[in-house]
This record gives C-alpha cells, sequence and structure tokens, in this order.
C-alpha cells in the first residue's frame, strides 16, 4: 500500500542517517544536542530505596521523632520535585529527536542542514502521508460499517461468522496500514482462544485496532455517540460485541453478568478488556482494576510495547481531544509496535481477585519490558483515596509506637 | 537570561537543574506565575506523608523565604520556590568547614522553623506535641496519651541534653535554636537531608 511504502523509505532514510553518523556524526549530535540534556523516563532524582523502617532505625537515637520529621520532609521534597505517578501521564521523553517538533521539548537552534531536513519531513508528513492515510482511514471505516451491516442482515450461523471474521479482519488491516502500523506479533501460538478473556495494557484507542488485526474479539464498551455509534451499532449486529449503556456500566453485577454469560458460551469470540481503565503512556503498568478478574474463565494476558521513535501513540485526553490525538498519530512517521502473547493463566485456589490481577499484571509488565506501579490509573483525575492513605499512616504510627511506647515506659518507671 | 542568574545565586545548583525545576513549578502552578497552598493537593506521593502539612506551611514561611517580615505568605513564584529548594541542596567537593558549618546551620534552621509554629523562636512543649500527634495521626488506635507520653518523654531527654540536670523548681521552657543545634551535633544531616539530581550527561556516540 502506497503509505506503507512512504513510511518505509522514510524508516529506511532515518536508518540510514542514524548508520551514516558512525562515520560522520554531525548529524546525531546536533539531533542529540537539540533535545537539550536527556532525562531517561525512569526519573531525574536519585531515591533512597531503603524502607521506611531501616532508615529510622538508622537515624534512631533518644530523640527520635527528630530523626522521623527528617525523614519524612526528605520523602516530602522528592515527591514535590518528582511524583512517581504524574509523570506517567505524559508523553515519554526520547533520549533522541526523531525529527518531531512535538518530541522536541527544549528547543535549541543548532543548524541550518538540520532545519532544513525538519522542514523536508514536515512537508513529506504533512502533504504526502497525511492525505493518503486520511483517505485510507475513510475507506476502512466505511467499508467496515457497510460490511457489517451486510453480513448482519444474513442468519445466525457458520456461514456469518465466518464472513463476519473475514470482514473485521480485513477492514482492520486498512485502517492498520491508514496509520502506518509495523506490528511484530510474538509467540502467535498463546493467541487468546474462544470463550478466554483478553486482557492488554492501555496506551491509547489504536489498541484494539492493534489487537484486532491479528485475530478476532468481542470488544467491550461503552455505547457512544456519533461516528464511534455507527460503527458500534453496525459491527453488533455481525458479531457478538458487548456494548454496554452508560447507566448499565455504573451497575458493576449487571456488568459481571453480562461478561460471565458471554465467557460461558465457549462458541462466542474472546473478549477484549484493558484492565488500567484509562490510557498511561507506555513506560509503566498500573493497577489492573479486580473487575475483569473476578469473571472467571481463562485470562490471556498481552503486552503491547510501542517503539517511540516513530511516533507517540499516547492519548492525553486531557490535553488533546480524539480528533487532534488522530491527527498526530496520522502525521507521525509510522506507529510500531510489539505485541507479544502471553501464556493463558488461571485463578488459583487461594488467590482472590486482587493478587490474581496482580500476577497477571507482572507479567506482561516483565514482558514488555515496562515498569510496575501500585497505582490507580485514576489519579490521572482524582485524588488518592483515604484508605491507601490510612493503610500508610497506620503502617507509620505501629512502628513509632513500638520505638516509643518502650522509651516512654522506660522514662516513667525511671521517675517512679 | 534570568534562569543563569538564578543559577549564580543558588551555587550550586545548574541550569538544567533550574530548567527541570521550572517545569515543574509550571506543572504544578497549572502555567500560573505562582502557587498557592492549593496547589499542592495535586500531588499523590505527597498524600502520604503525615507531615505534608507541615512541608508545604515551609514553602509559605516568610523565615525560610528570607523575607525580612514574619507570618505566612499567600503565594510564592518561582524564585522563592527555588530558595526552598536550595535547602535540600546536596553537599559539594569543594566546601570548606566555614561553608560546611552555614550549610549544616540551613538546614537544620529549616528544620526548626517546623517546629517553631509560633515563630517566637522556641520549641515548647506544646509545639512538640503538636508535631507528635501529626505524625501520629493516622492512626486511630492510638490514644492521645500515647502521643502526648512520647511527646513528653522526647522532651525530657531534651532537656537533659541542653541544659543538664534541672533543679526542682525550674520550668524548661522551651528549646532554642542554640539547643536544637546541640541536639543534632554527631548526625551528619548535610550528607542525607538533600535531593540529588541524577547526573545525566549527553550520549557521545562519535569515536
Amino acid at each position: 500500500m502506497v503509505p506503507e511504502c512512504f513510511s518505509f523509505v522514510i524508516q529506511l532514510l532515518y536508518f540510514d542517517m542514524t548508520s551514516d553518523l558512525e562515520g560522520d556524526c554531525w548529524l546525531h549530535h546536533r539531533i542529540i544536542f537539540s533535545v537539550g540534556y536527556p532525562f531517561p523516563s525512569q526519573g531525574i532524582i536519585e531515591r533512597d530505596e531503603t524502607p521506611m523502617e531501616k532508615e529510622i532505625a538508622l537515624l534512631h537515637r533518644a530523640d527520635f521523632e527528630f530523626s522521623h520529621i527528617f525523614y519524612f520532609c526528605r520523602k516530602g521534597m522528592e515527591a514535590i520535585v518528582e511524583d512517581e505517578v504524574t509523570q506517567r501521564f505524559s508523553s515519554e521523553e526520547l533520549l533522541s529527536w526523531n525529527l518531531l517538533t512535538r518530541t522536541n521539548v527544549n528547543f535549541h537552534y543548532i543548524s541550518l542542514r538540520l532545519t532544513v531536513v525538519w522542514v523536508i519531513g514536515v512537508v513529506v508528513r504533512y502533504c504526502i502521508l497525511l492525505p493518503l492515510r486520511v483517505s485510507l482511514a475513510a475507506i476502512g471505516i466505511t467499508s467496515m460499517i457497510v460490511g457489517t451491516t451486510a453480513v448482519g442482515q444474513l442468519p445466525n450461523g457458520r456461514v456469518k461468522n465466518y464472513l463476519s471474521e473475514v470482514v473485521h479482519l480485513t477492514c482492520s488491516r486498512i485502517l492498520v496500514r491508514a496509520l502506518s502500523g509495523t506490528i511484530h506479533y510474538h509467540n502467535k501460538e498463546n493467541r487468546p482462544q474462544k470463550g478466554g478473556i483478553c486482557v492488554a495494557n492501555h496506551t491509547s484507542p489504536i489498541d484494539a485496532i492493534i489487537l484486532t488485526n491479528d485475530g478476532c474479539y468481542a470488544m467491550v464498551g461503552q455505547v457512544h455517540g456519533g461516528l464511534m455509534g455507527i460503527i458500534q451499532r453496525a459491527t453488533v449486529k455481525a458479531c457478538p460485541h458487548v456494548w454496554f449503556e452508560r447507566s448499565e456500566m455504573k451497575d458493576r453485577h449487571l456488568v459481571t453478568k453480562r461478561l460471565r454469560e458471554h465467557v460461558a458460551d465457549k462458541s462466542k469470540l474472546p473478549i477484549l478488556i484493558f484492565p488500567e481503565g484509562t490510557c498511561i503512556n507506555n513506560t509503566s503498568v498500573m493497577m489492573f482494576k479486580k473487575g475483569s478478574f473476578e469473571i472467571g474463565g481463562t485470562i490471556y494476558p498481552v503486552a503491547i510495547k510501542y517503539d517511540p521513535q516513530f511516533g507517540d501513540a499516547f492519548w492525553n485526553s486531557s490535553k488533546y481531544n480524539i480528533v487532534s490525538y488522530l491527527l498526530r498519530i496520522m502525521t507521525s512517521w509510522a506507529i510500531v509496535c510489539n505485541v507479544w502473547y502471553l501464556p493463558p493463566m488461571v485463578r488459583k485456589e487461594d488467590e482472590d481477585a486482587v493478587q490474581f490481577a496482580n500476577r497477571v499484571r507482572s507479567a506482561i509488565a516483565r514482558q514488555g519490558g515496562l515498569t510496575e506501579l501500585p497505582w490507580d490509573g485514576g489519579l490521572k483525575r482524582a485524588k488518592v483515596k483515604d484508605t491507601f492513605k490510612e493503610e500508610q499512616q497506620k503502617n507509620y504510627s505501629k512502628m513509632l509506637v513500638r520505638n516509643g511506647s518502650v522509651g516512654s515506659l522506660s522514662a516513667e518507671t525511671e521517675s517512679d | 537570561m534570568a534562569l543563569s542568574m538564578l543559577a549564580q545565586e543558588s551555587g550550586s545548583v545548574t541550569s538544567e537543574q533550574i530548567e527541570h525545576l521550572h517545569r515543574r513549578f509550571k506543572q504544578l502552578s497549572q502555567d500560573q506565575l505562582t502557587i498557592r497552598k492549593e496547589n499542592f493537593d495535586s500531588i499523590p506521593d505527597l498524600e502520604f506523608n503525615p507531615i505534608r502539612g507541615k512541608i508545604v506551611h515551609a514553602f509559605f514561611d516568610k523565615r525560610n523565604l528570607r523575607q525580612e517580615s514574619d507570618g505566612l505568605a499567600e503565594e510564592i513564584n518561582f524564585e522563592d520556590f527555588l530558595t526552598i529548594m536550595s535547602y535540600f541542596r546536596p553537599i559539594e567537593m569543594n566546601m570548606d568547614e566555614e561553608q560546611l558549618d552555614r550549610f549544616r546551620k540551613e538546614k537544620l534552621k529549616f528544620l526548626f522553623h517546623m517546629y517553631d509554629s509560633d515563630h517566637d523562636g522556641k520549641i515548647t512543649l506544646q509545639e512538640y506535641r503538636n508535631v507528635v500527634e501529626e505524625l501520629l495521626s493516622g492512626n486511630p488506635h492510638l490514644e492521645k496519651e500515647s502521643a502526648r507520653s512520647i511527646a513528653d518523654g522526647a522532651m525530657m531527654e531534651a532537656a537533659s541534653i541542653c541544659v543538664g540536670q534541672m533543679g526542682p523548681d525550674q520550668v524548661y521552657e522551651g528549646i532554642t535554636f542554640e539547643d536544637f543545634l546541640k541536639m543534632w551535633q554527631g548526625i551528619d544531616i548535610e550528607t542525607k537531608m538533600h535531593v540529588r539530581f541524577l547526573n545525566v550527561d549527553t550520549i557521545a556516540h562519535c569515536y
């Protein structure tokens, strides 16, 4: 397909430039310096990871509260300078510039040559790639709506299922080409089977298209209005996707019941769920909501990792709306990602839903090379739940009382 | 540029660290020029800290901002933010005795101001109790009495270090800054009370 060829050529050129650089390193040097000082996504301050008890014990003298206040003071300052959570809700910073202005946070004018290269890049992306991609996307969406409505007219049966699969796969492939997506699937033998639940980490709305490119899933989600609503109504005729009304989403039991019914029927396609509940910037995996893990059935974890060099797939929904997000995606170089299918997991006898969720999350994080954070993705918009705060504070006071009551007891016996 | 001037004033803070802090300031202030107390509510990591209130308070304390007047500021700008952050500068290799001493005193003064909430230059028993209660505030099972007895016990220790044996009529008024310094003798906080930026070197790919 034409845009794919173009992006392939661009990728070649880019690699060419960077490999040229071993001999003539002016461009790479310039590219790196133009970003300014690269900050790795792990953070920019050195954090002391010794646990609270150990560190306080080290500082422990008779006047213990002074040392405690000092420990908390430092932790507080570290949190103010940089906190682990908020940085996950903004795009990852790149180590070397990929010629997109949007990733150039610290802009310094370096040289005329670089600017010329960048201008050529802009022209190629906006005038050549963008129109091609938009037209492909339009073709893809129209054919999906038309195709699924047509298949939906057929009576239920094997023919219908087969045709619906064909339609879904074809349209998905067209849409992936429209984004110039290059996807590498690993361990295809672990692909989700019928009657199972597929869980994956969530970075953007495109995740769903990336997965459906390689197989058919039953989507789960809220009913939307507009174009999205039309697509949803059309596709549900052909294939049993699970779309919830907004009011139904509030009722967790209803949701779980419907999903359970779907999973129990082994002839139905596997459901696709993103348990984080919100888009994270693809450097970490946040807390999985336990609802998906209470349904039962086999879980097929999938890890998705995007390569940030070619385009940033993360949707920062507080900064960009969906249209400007799609525009950014379609004017990047390409979307390159790796998808790993992990072996299926089942909940063990003695595990509850939360522990099971964490186990699945660790497997996904390990495979994708992402860090695990125990935080809730909902922190993007809401504040920390009081229950978490109390847990932490209880730990601390338990420790204090243990140390403190010993101290005060001895003081009392002395004064007697 | 204004930032480089600030860099010189703050001593060892490099300009890229200042740029990072500036970005963080803008994030906290939501692109305004000043920060108020409410802006600190948006940091999840800080919620767990029992003395969160005191830390945020310290940012607005005029004594820490090196202003002549007393009391609390309503809002702070980036320069004030940097002033507070400079209390947490890491120690440098090339500091001499006098500089080290001044460094240490500054950090201890910051801590002292945290305790001394009525700004009278002394930490009284009541102020000390307040701090301990705040530290233990998360635990509902801990009675007020235990918190009190912990505070009283520690205060007595402090008195014995600072004043020595007290007569039966003597009342210990409070810990002054000099006494506070005495208590911290021997503990090298200047190596621990800092936020150290990772040294990020640009990657050299040329041979």
